[in-house]
Parts: C-alpha cells; structure tokens; sequence
C-alpha cells in the first residue's frame, strides 16, 4: 500500500511505518498515481492571526481542489488541524481557533458528501502531549518541522492505528447470488429466453441493477458469484444473452454447484485470502440469508429488498454502508466524475477551481537580480545544498562565485514570495558567455518552490534577458545524479533542442534566441 | 559510547556503519537522515544539540566528538 501526502510541512519521519512520498511544501499540482493519499495540513506560524486565517482558509480550497481531480476509486485521509501555537494578542481574539474550527468543520462537511475521504482526528494524538511537548522550535526553524520530531514514532503507531479503523469498515468481497437476485425467475427452469433481465419492468430493474454492480467492481470492490446453478447452463447464458452485462470475467470467483452457500462463501474466503469479515452475501432468498448468517456470523448478510424496483436503493446503501470507496448519487452513475465536477463549481462558485485561476490567487511575485555581496553566500549555500531541481548539480562556495563574476560569469538569484509570505532566494541559474554564445552552467530551484512551473518562468525571463543583450545561442547540460532525475526533462519542455545524449545520461542542447517567443500564458509577474 | 552512536545511525541511515561512515563516503546521509539522525541522538543519550552544533556532525567521528562534550557539561 503506497502512500502520497500532501503537506505544508515536514512531515516524513512521522510516516516511518508507512511507504510514502511526498508532495512539495503546500504543493498541489501534481497527483501522482497511487494506492491511497493523505491530506496532513498543519496550522503555520505566525504573528498576525489574520493572516494565518486566511492561509488555512486557502488550504481548504486547495483540499477541494485535489479532491476534484483524484480518481473516483481513491481513498483520501484527511487529518484535522490542531493550533499548536497562538499568541493572543487581544485576550478575546479568537480569529485564529475560528480558522481551525472552520477548517475542521469544512473537512467533515466534504467527508460527508464524498466518501473516498476519512477524517483523522489529530487532536485524539496531540491531546495526550503537554502544550510545551508539541514542538520543538529548534526543528520548526531547521526544517520546517511544525510538529516536535520526538512524537515521531508514537505519532506512526496511532496512524496505523486509525488507518486499520477505517479500513475494517471497508468490505472486500460481495458474494452474489444469481437466480430472482441478477435477474427475475429462475435459469434452470425459465430457461434463457424465460428470464427477465433488460425489456421491460421487472427486466429493466434487474438489468440496472447489474450495471450498478458492474461500476462497484470498477471501483475495486470484488464481485463472487454463488448459486445453486449447473455451471454450464450459467456459461450459456452469459454467452448469449443480449443483456448479460455482469458476465463470467466479472466475477473473481465462481461457486456455482449444488453444494451448501456457507461451505462455498468459506471457501471462497480462502482462495481469495480475505477474512470473513470482509465480505457480504447478497440472496433473495430469506433460508439461504439465514443459513449463511448463523453458519457464518462475521459475514455481512443485508435484507433483500421485497421488490425489484426497490434494487437501485438497495445497492445504494449497500455501497454506502459496506463500500465507501464509491458512493451512488442520485445522478448517472456513469458520469461520477463529471458530477463531482459539477458540485464542486455549484458550490464554490466565487473560489478558483482552474488551476491557472489558483496559482493567478496566490499572487506570486517573482524577483531575478544578480548576486551581491550579500547574496552571494546564499546562492553558494544553494548550490551546495540542492540536489532534488539541479540540472548540473555544480558545488561552488563564496569565494569560486565571486571569482567567477569578475570573469563575466552571471549569477542570477530568484526570489519568490506570495500572498502567504516570502520564500526569499529560492533558486539560481549561472550563465557563462562568449561574444554571441551563452552556456547554462547552473540552473536550480528549491523544492519549496516546485510544482508551480516557477521553473519555467525563471528560464523564460532568463533566456529573454539574454536575447535582449545580443545573445544568439543558448546551449545548457543535464547531468543526471541520484536526486535529480525529475528534471531530466526539463530543458526539452523549455523548448530547447538536445544535440546528444551521452552513455553517462549526460545531455546538451541548444536554444536559438532568434526563434524564441515570450512564453506569457504562464500566470507569473517579474518585479 | 561510539558503538551506541554507531548504532543509532546505522538504524537511521539503513545501513551498515562503521568507525569511518562519514557524509563523504555515505550517500544515505543527506540532510532528512541528518536531521533524523539529529533526533534520535539527542533521544539516545537525553542531550539536545543547539542548531550551529547539528552542522558539525558529518562523521562517527564528529559525532562522538559532540556527544562528549554535551556529556561532559551535563
């Protein structure tokens, strides 16, 4: 089971127990596929409560946003926020426990209407620490650590720990009988002409409710066949009835004898290797319901509505109950997706949810000047300290900076701040000339700033800045390391050209200036 | 006291750890592991490193060097 966590903080060591990865700091641009994800927001630290408000605010949008373009089948936890510190300033000002109250409220407002999310109560772990052992400012100032890394391995024991809560409530199996429960009559003596299933009522209710079943195995919900049939009367009918839509390969398994339904269903929790617990009996039959549910108490066994136009409501609890992984809504269950897009702009009709309106709400500033005598020892530190978005991952200190500047050599720094605050220097891009030709020496950004296409931007301006001073070619190399292979790419998607590629992974491009247009689709102001 | 040190760091880093394991030689120790490693020393020997301090540790060495220092004021 992997893991992807969304985070404002540094949060990795908490996650020992777990395969994880993690986004940017407030990062969510980028979903990469996986089993299951993690919403873990924290309340940031600063002087002015308003502020702050409007920070987690944000955050909720950004939550609502991820969950518009997650997958329908995904499971999505969510961790409440606990104010783990507040100065109040005015004794009565409570702007700041408001934002996290409104916060956690919106949280379990969309738990309720989504059910891939599972709210986590973080104050059921935090309570059990004294005020003063929840952070350790040494930490929060190194590394951004808002959490005291000492809760570390208690805090991985108690997420296991709710993990496995919520995950009992989730069913694996639904064992299905056949005759008068995917279809009306009996096979074996209605013949396959003689069964209803499509046409008209009750047909149509059966066969909807088949289509129904069909999406919950999408969904990655298991779907076992289990009657009182001949196999080969039931293999006929799958193969030539026109309105089979659960067919034979929809089916994990197959217990189609004449043997007891409780020996089968225990059966079939061994071969498939899940635990009794996890699995529901679907009969419409009350002494096979009764049989299975004394022989076998962990099973779930649910009534069987009376009538088949009571079918769609019953699967719809059955999905809510047993499956919340995938919820049925009143809409064309075919069009999940679009529905869930839909009720996201209904409801936040004043929010952004287009991710270009969103990075355009966070107004950021982008500033690129050249090093000084102040700057220099940041822009060192950055070379020596990026690994992750550095293409040639060249180490230089003060003194080679400084000596390469009075070279002719240009030190760029980038600094970015936001609505939010100021990242300060966050990236460098080293740029080498001769007469019309200029090389990309270095070129880097901190992981603080990815997933904004910020990278972008900065080689635009840079590479329109050099135009403008006669430049003519631009080459530049990608020198692969260990840490940065998300950038192998990077000069490809920047319009460059590669000229070669060496045994090493080494890669050089080129980029004429003459054929280069601004690139202003990009949401991003130079000051 | 090295061999505990050693200890912890090979339970951090994941790896085998000797009297030479350095951030030289030791492509596992980049700046997480060295902040984990940070934490759980400070836990192992109940010390607690100022942050001018945590970037002097890039050895077994360095590291024994601190810790007894820390001890011997404590």
């Amino acid at each position: 089971m992997e893991y992807y966590v969304f985070r404002n903080m540094t949060v990795e060591r908490f996650f020992g127990n777990l395969a994880a990865r993690f986004s940017g700091y407030g990062e969510i641009t980028n979903i990469p596929e996986c089993d299951r994800y993690i919403w873990w927001y924290m309340a940031p630290i600063g002087p002015r409560p308003a502020d702050t408000a409007a920070e987690i605010d944000s955050y909720a949008t950004s939550l609502r946003l991820v969950l518009g373009r997650i997958g329908s089948g995904k499971m999505v936890l969510a961790l409440t926020m606990e104010e783990l510190f507040g100065i109040r300033t005015v004794t009565s000002d409570a702007t700041l426990s408001r934002a996290v109250e409104r916060y956690n409220r919106t949280l379990r407002d969309l738990e309720a209407q989504d059910s891939r999310l599972k709210i986590i109560d973080f104050r059921d772990f935090i309570r059990r620490f004294p005020a003063g052992e929840s952070i350790d400012w040494k930490y929060y100032f190194l590394s951004q650590m808002a959490l005291n890394p000492r809760l570390a391995k208690p805090f991985a024991d108690w997420l296991d720990n709710r993990i496995r809560a919520v995950e009992l409530k989730r069913k694996k199996c639904l064992v299905l009988d056949l005759d008068n429960t995917l279809w009306g009559g009996i096979l074996g003596e209605d013949g396959i002409a003689g069964i209803a299933l499509g046409g008209d009522y009750p047909g149509k209710a059966y066969l909807l409710f088949q289509k129904y079943l069909k999406e919950l195995s999408r969904q990655g919900v298991m779907l076992a066949a289990c009657s009182k049939n001949n196999l080969a009367d039931v293999r006929e009918m799958w193969h030539t009835h026109p309105d089979a839509v659960l067919k034979e390969e929809d089916f994990v398994a197959l217990k189609i004898n004449w043997d007891d339904k409780a020996t089968n269903i225990r059966e079939l929790a061994r071969e498939l290797n899940i635990g009794l617990d996890s699995m529901v009996f679907v009969d419409d039959n009350p002494a096979e319901r009764s049989l299975v549910g004394t022989a076998l108490p962990e099973v779930c066994v649910p009534e069987f509505p009376e009538h088949p136009y009571m079918l769609p409501a019953f699967l719809k609890e059955l999905a809510e109950n047993h499956f919340p992984v995938y919820s049925l809504t009143g809409e064309d269950l075919a069009k999940t997706a679009q529905y869930k897009a839909n009720m996201l702009r209904d409801e936040l009709k004043n929010e952004c949810l287009d991710m270009g309106d969103y990075l355009r709400s966070l107004e950021i500033r982008l500033k690129v000047r050249e090093a000084d005598d102040i700057t220099i020892p940041r822009a060192a530190q950055m070379t020596q300290k990026t690994n992750q978005f550095n293409l040639t991952t060249r180490r230089y200190t003060d003194a080679d900076l400084r000596a390469m500047q009075t070279r002719g050599t240009r030190i760029f720094t980038l600094s970015v701040r936001d609505k939010f605050g100021d990242s300060g220097i966050s990236g460098l891009c080293i740029v080498t000339r001769q007469a019309t030709e200029a090389h990309i020496d270095t070129f880097l950004l901190s992981c603080r700033i990815l997933g904004k296409r910020i990278e972008y931007a900065l080689l635009d301006h840079i590479v329109g800045g050099l135009k403008e001073e006669g430049i003519e070619t631009i080459t530049a190399e990608y020198i692969p390391t260990a840490k940065n292979s998300q950038t192998v790419n990077f000069y490809e998607q920047g319009g460059f050209s590669l000229l070669d590629t060496a045994d090493d992974g080494t890669k050089r491009y080129m980029l004429r200036t003459a054929g280069r247009t601004e690139n202003s689709s990009d949401p991003y102001q130079f000051e | 006291m090295k061999e505990r040190i050693k200890e912890v760091l090979a339970t951090v880093l994941k790896r085998e750890v000797d009297d030479a394991t350095s951030q030289d030689n030791c492509p596992e120790w980049d700046s997480l592991h060295h902040l984990n490693m940070i934490v759980e020393m400070e836990m192992a020997f109940d010390i607690s490193f100022e942050p001018e301090e945590m970037g002097q540790m890039k050895s077994v060495a360095d590291i024994e060097r601190l810790v007894k220092q820390k001890l011997g004021q404590a």
